[in-house]
């Protein structure tokens, strides 16, 4: 019974949180230059009337806050309106979110499954030679800017040859076999995702590091030791669980930092993601797509934090007290 | 602090990392004497200009000073190409302290160290000019950071109760927004009458803006605890009052993690700034900050044919990675166990 | 171990140390042309003609018969299409992607530039009458016939309802009035203008659209029709009459069209066009991406600009593709002076209004430099508010080198005075002002630093200032509180009248001098006024001829009294796979514009 008050109370705790980003990101969108219709007034074969229809469709000529209160109304009957060309935003975020759940979650399990182990062995074999070239390695990683990596990355593609230059599917995807049409994503995917993990490995691996020497350095630990149990032993099974469970908390910010550090790799990658789209929406200003994407990312995270406590509950029984 | 000092210095990476960032900012403090050319200069006939080569060991085998020669611009129509083509005919000795500068060639010749730009601008110069930027622009949103971050994290935790869970939601409703695109946001909002001076400073306010609510959150945490320790209570039954306990008591021993926060997030500052900048919206010409120059450089061609171009990238690579090191080094002499991850 | 390391290190610093600091003076070789790349003369087909064959009124290419089969990939930079519904489209890409699948009545002649018939027969001119005749027997992709029904029901339930993009309704209400348009018979119709009108026959080009499948929507009223064929539509449903149509959109990766096998154009061999099976447009985001996408062979044509020119020129004999030269484009990038009164300063409105002050700055750019460094050499100066492809070009305009006295002589004429190299107006203001272009844009930034260059010389000071390109437009159309600006706009090489939003005083692309919604037309400046009357009376006059003086006066306006300052004109160099052939490219339309002729085939 605590279990659902407590959910249900997190839940709750999220509607302000909702207004509260909604607002910061209405009013700062609004308040900047930018001209959602740039495009269409520069076009000289564009008229005024076109024009003025489409300042009336977007509710331009209002003042800001009837255009707020407008937008969260239908937000709020779950209509996100339509996009400053006229598409529905629901049907573009729709076409993009599989993409980004599938990048995300690759990056996720890669860096995942090479961080634990690689934080784990560089926190048993504290500051030996290592542990320390580990940490160098992996801060290389973090040490380039994104776009320009990426940018190698694809002369690299064209180089070689090996992969595609970036998108997610090739032109005559349709025309593959099952098997043919996942080795056409896998080999799209390749690039993308290892910037991306390199970009977030190093975070992921100083943090399993830092958990694992301080659950090394617990008295337990200390005591399984003295116990005479074989250093392996006591790694793996006591050490091991009590450091990963505070990862849990990580993965939901990992999950919405994606979302917003993808944004570059997907824009230089071509990658039909939700980042691209975002960083585009936001570089014209197109309101309604920016607000229902940036709601979906506090959802996200939101939902993301409220998984890792639930799995934390079950995992960790003392969190609960 | 000697102590401190010597410590983080044995470990061997974090050394060579101080000593990477003392010598950049110490260039870079003294650009104007040490570039050739003003961040300005620029030399219309000479677009994309190769770098100048330097020669130690002359035409006939001997030793030299070392000298460079000119170059002269062809275009070929055929090929619809430009060539730079050396001027052999008169050699340039590169004399130290010449003109006023470091270094140089006598007037009539050109010293490109690291070739030119589309506009004919010395790369190496604005290099250093470009440094001053990119360099300080993490330190100076620290500044405005902290005390944001120390006040607000610092009240929040003190006071506790209806306070610290409005002031808490309200930090996280800012951490809840995708940083990145908040950035994009209030990078386009900047008015557009400003000068570049003006700009670099708003640019800085605004990473500021984007990262106190972290900031905070953990400095709040860190108060919750030691609020409960005793020379707290001791201080307010003697009548303190609660600004004086916060700001005199609490605050200072928060201190080590500033100092984390401060050498950890630099990097993260200087390549947000490159990020705008692939975007068009850092740092604008003609200034130079590392970011936009590298902006030019991820051309297709530039990349292939003027590697030269690329140096900016060398440069944020270089002091990105020493301020990790060194990030780490201090943070394993000041919290070995610290799980925070700003 | 560990010293073995450190020495080892030491002595790979010393090395590197040495191989950049000791250095050989030997000369230095260069490549020399050997190749020849003159541009080869293209043997263009002779043009279509009508065949009828069992009764259907077929348009037959004359260009070399090919082979079936194959497709093509080019690439779109941007979003991606926002609509297929021709009626709605208002950006170039959904416009082009429109066109893959629907024709008009009437569309240009490639090489010479003059109106002829597509989906019409045939056509003929009285004064202001304009009869149309329809081809026989020629049908939509769904089977049903195209009649006269359709063209009225486009022209008059679409176009002239003011449904969708209305640009081409205001372009042909003339005098406050739209045409009359008559059905004469199925095959047969009459528009009638109310005054001869020069550019309505080219707008007849606009597209045809099925009835049947358009009616039910564009009844259900605005909203309805505008979200009409939006890029979501199954694609097996569009109607369609054009040479393609569509396969399936992928949002934000790709377009693929599939040949319309019963297309109404043939061969010389009596067999339906296009020759290719598939047309695929790839969504890019830059130009950077794009020519990797070439490089790595995943597109087949590549648009190439700049400093990339001399790569894929010195590649081009050894490589699988061929280049062409297209000319000058059709854009053309200017500096502009906000001449308004209301949103400037006086004092600056002072100097912006002086015509000696701005032919200072004329005089002051150096357009040879920005040829030289920004296009490396692939360009070419302009002087005409007309691009240099446009048939209407004042040809009498040369141009002049850039010259800084000549420049410091008009600025003493216009009263201004020069102290220890400081500009400063007859009242003793310093001359001091904003320069905006948008940011992100290599070429955009890098004349912006020239031209501050350029004017700082004759002592002003010139705050340099790229913006984001959305803000920038909300600047020059919106709150208008700006003072020099560097910017493009697309124009038309065949009809200078599609300008007339930006040059009559009312327009809304007036952007040099744009007034409150409440201005008097009294207001005008004379030079303005003479530029309203051009257009009135040059749209007017029918013949080529007639027209000619007119236009030809309007860019030596926009040259003498230079409210917008031109910079130069692109050359457009487009490569294209060796392997497509009946590729016969002009300036005027480009590369593809025949693509239901172009085939795959072997050889040189």
């Amino acid at each position: 019974m605590n279990f659902l008050k407590y959910i249900f109370k997190r839940i709750l705790q999220t509607i302000p949180l909702l207004i509260i980003v909604s607002l910061i990101s209405f009013f700062i969108i609004r308040l900047s230059p930018v001209d959602p219709l740039a495009e269409l007034r520069l076009n000289p074969s564009i008229s005024q009337e076109t024009l003025n229809k489409e300042i009336k469709r977007l509710n331009l000529d209002k003042p800001i806050y009837i255009q707020y209160f407008s937008w969260a109304k239908s937000f709020v009957k779950g209509n996100l309106g339509y996009t400053s060309a006229g598409e529905k935003v629901s049907t573009k975020l729709k076409e993009r979110i599989p993409n980004t759940l599938l990048l995300t979650l690759v990056v996720i399990f890669m860096t995942w499954s090479v961080g634990i182990p690689l934080g784990i062995i560089s926190a048993v074999k504290k500051e030996t030679a290592f542990d320390r070239i580990l940490t160098v390695l992996s801060s290389v990683g973090m040490a380039i800017p994104s776009f320009f990596f990426a940018i190698l990355m694809l002369i690299f593609a064209v180089k070689t040859g090996w992969f595609p230059v970036g998108g997610l599917t090739s032109y005559n995807f349709n025309e593959l076999g099952f098997g043919g049409k996942i080795i056409d994503i896998a080999k799209h995917l390749i690039l993308p995702a290892f910037v991306l993990f390199t970009i977030s490995l190093s975070g992921l691996q100083r943090q399993m590091r830092a958990n694992m020497l301080e659950v090394l350095d617990s008295d337990y630990v200390k005591f399984a030791r003295a116990k005479g149990l074989s250093e392996i032993k006591v790694v793996f099974k006591h050490a091991l669980r009590n450091a990963v469970n505070p990862m849990i908390t990580l993965l939901g910010f990992e999950f919405a930092g994606l979302l917003s550090g993808a944004a570059l790799t997907e824009y230089v990658f071509q990658y039909p993601g939700l980042g691209r789209l975002i960083l585009e929406a936001v570089m014209k200003s197109d309101i309604n797509l920016v607000m229902a994407s940036l709601m979906m990312g506090t959802i996200m995270l939101i939902l993301g934090n409220l998984l890792a406590d639930i799995l934390l509950m079950i995992t960790d029984p003392r969190v609960r007290g | 602090m000697i102590e401190a000092l010597k410590k983080i210095f044995k470990d061997k990476f974090a050394f060579t990392a101080f000593i990477i960032l003392a010598f950049l900012y110490i260039v870079i403090l003294f650009a104007d004497f040490i570039a050739p050319y003003s961040s300005t200069y620029s030399d219309r006939d000479m677009s994309y200009a190769p770098p100048s080569k330097v020669y130690t060991i002359n035409e006939k085998g001997k030793w030299s000073f070392p000298y460079t020669y000119n170059y002269v611009r062809e275009y070929e129509p055929a090929l619809m190409q430009t060539i730079y083509k050396q001027d052999r005919s008169k050699k340039y000795f590169i004399k130290p302290f010449i003109n006023g500068h470091l270094f140089g060639v006598e007037n009539g010749g050109k010293l490109y160290l690291l070739g030119t730009d589309i506009n004919g601008r010395d790369v190496f110069s604005r290099l250093l000019f470009g440094g001053r930027i990119s360099m300080t622009v993490g330190f100076l949103s620290l500044f405005v950071v902290s005390p944001i971050g120390l006040l607000y994290g610092g009240i929040s935790g003190y006071f506790g109760g209806i306070v610290d869970t409005l002031m808490m939601r309200f930090a996280e409703a800012v951490m809840a927004i995708p940083s990145f695109y908040l950035l994009i946001i209030l990078a386009a909002i900047l008015p557009s009458g400003m000068t570049s001076v003006q700009r670099f400073a708003l640019i800085v306010v605004i990473l500021a803006l984007i990262g106190w609510a972290g900031f905070a959150r953990v400095v709040r945490g860190m108060v919750l605890s030691i609020k409960k320790e005793d020379f707290v209570s001791a201080e307010k039954v003697m009548g303190a009052s609660n600004l004086r306990i916060i700001l005199k008591h609490i605050l200072p021993q928060t201190m080590s993690y500033v100092i984390i926060a401060m050498t950890l997030s630099v990097p993260s500052y200087i390549l947000a700034e490159s990020g705008l900048s692939f975007l068009g919206l850092g740092i604008q010409q003609p200034d130079a900050s590392w970011g936009n120059m590298l902006k030019e450089a991820q051309e297709f061609t530039n990349i292939l044919y003027r590697p030269w171009l690329l140096t900016p990238g060398l440069l944020i690579f270089v002091a990105v990675l020493s301020f990790n090191l060194l990030g780490d080094a201090v943070r394993d002499y000041l919290d070995p166990k610290s799980n925070s991850q700003s | 171990m560990k010293k073995i390391l450190i020495w080892g290190f030491i002595f790979l610093l010393l090395g590197l140390c040495a191989k950049f600091c000791i250095r050989r003076d030997i000369p230095e070789t260069y490549p020399s042309s050997v190749h020849n790349t003159e541009l080869e003369n293209i043997n263009y087909p002779d043009k279509n003609k009508n065949v009828t064959l069992n009764g259907v009124d077929y348009l037959q290419s004359q260009a070399p018969v090919g082979v079936f089969g194959g497709e093509l990939v080019v690439s779109t930079i941007g979003e991606g299409p926002k609509t297929f519904n021709p009626c709605n489209s208002k950006d170039n890409t959904s416009s082009s992607m429109a066109g893959m699948m629907y024709d008009g009545l009437v569309t240009t002649d490639p090489i010479t530039g003059e109106v002829v018939p597509q989906l019409a027969k045939s056509f003929s001119i009285d004064g202001n009458e304009y009869i149309i005749n329809l081809r026989h027997g020629i049908k939509w992709s769904d089977g049903k016939p195209i009649t006269a029904d359709d063209v009225i029901y486009t022209y008059e339930e679409i176009v002239f309802a003011g449904l969708g993009n209305t640009a081409t309704r205001d372009m042909m209400m003339i005098g406050g009035k739209l045409p009359k348009l008559e059905k004469i018979d199925d095959y047969t119709v009459r528009f009638t203008t109310s005054k001869p009108f020069a550019p309505f026959l080219r707008m007849l080009s606009y597209q045809i659209v099925p009835k049947h499948y358009f009616k039910p929507y564009s009844d259900k009223g605005e909203s309805v029709f505008n979200a009409f064929l939006s890029p979501n539509t199954n694609p097996k449903e569009i109607v369609t009459n054009g040479a393609f149509r569509l396969k399936e959109y992928v949002a934000a990766q790709r377009v693929v069209f599939v040949r319309n096998p019963d297309y109404y154009k043939i061969n010389t061999k009596d067999e339906k066009l296009p020759y290719l099976d598939k047309f695929v447009y790839l969504i890019v985001g830059d130009t950077n991406n794009e020519i990797l996408k070439f490089e790595a062979k995943e597109i087949d044509v590549l648009g190439i600009r700049g400093s990339n020119v001399a790569r894929y020129k010195l590649k081009e004999p050894t490589s699988d593709y061929v280049m062409y030269n297209l000319g000058p484009d059709t854009g053309t990038m200017f500096l502009i002076i906000n001449l308004s009164k209301d949103k400037v300063a006086p004092a600056k409105h002072k100097w912006f209004s002086n015509r000696d002050f701005r032919a200072a700055i004329d005089w002051a750019i150096d357009r040879k430099a920005m040829v030289q460094n920004v296009a490396q050499g692939v360009a070419e100066p302009l002087f005409t508010a007309e691009s240099l492809n446009s048939i209407y070009l004042n040809k009498y305009i040369k141009g002049h080198p850039s010259d800084k006295n000549v420049a410091r002589e008009s600025l003493v004429k216009a009263g201004f005075k020069l102290k220890d190299g400081i500009l400063y107006d007859s009242e003793g203001n310093r001359v001091e002002f904003d320069l905006y272009t948008n940011a992100g844009a290599l070429e955009r930034e890098a004349i912006g630093v020239m031209i501050k260059q350029d004017l700082e010389e004759l002592g002003m000071k010139v705050n340099y200032k790229p913006i984001e390109f959305n803000s920038l437009v909300n600047k020059l159309t919106n709150t208008r509180d700006w003072d020099m600006a560097i910017m493009g706009l697309t124009g038309s090489p065949l009809e200078p009248h599609d300008g007339k939003n930006v040059w009559q005083s009312s327009g809304p692309l007036h952007l040099f001098n744009q007034r409150p919604a409440d201005w008097n037309i009294d207001d005008r400046l004379d030079w303005e006024k003479e530029l309203d009357e051009i257009f009135e009376e040059g749209a007017l006059k029918l013949t080529f001829e007639e027209r000619k003086p007119l236009y030809d006066r309007y860019q030596t306006i926009i040259y003498n009294q230079k409210p917008i300052i031109y910079l130069y004109s692109p050359i457009r160099i487009t490569a294209i796979r060796k392997k497509f052939k009946n590729v016969f490219p002009t300036p005027l339309s480009g590369l593809l514009y025949n693509l239901d002729e172009i085939y795959i085939g072997e050889g040189e």
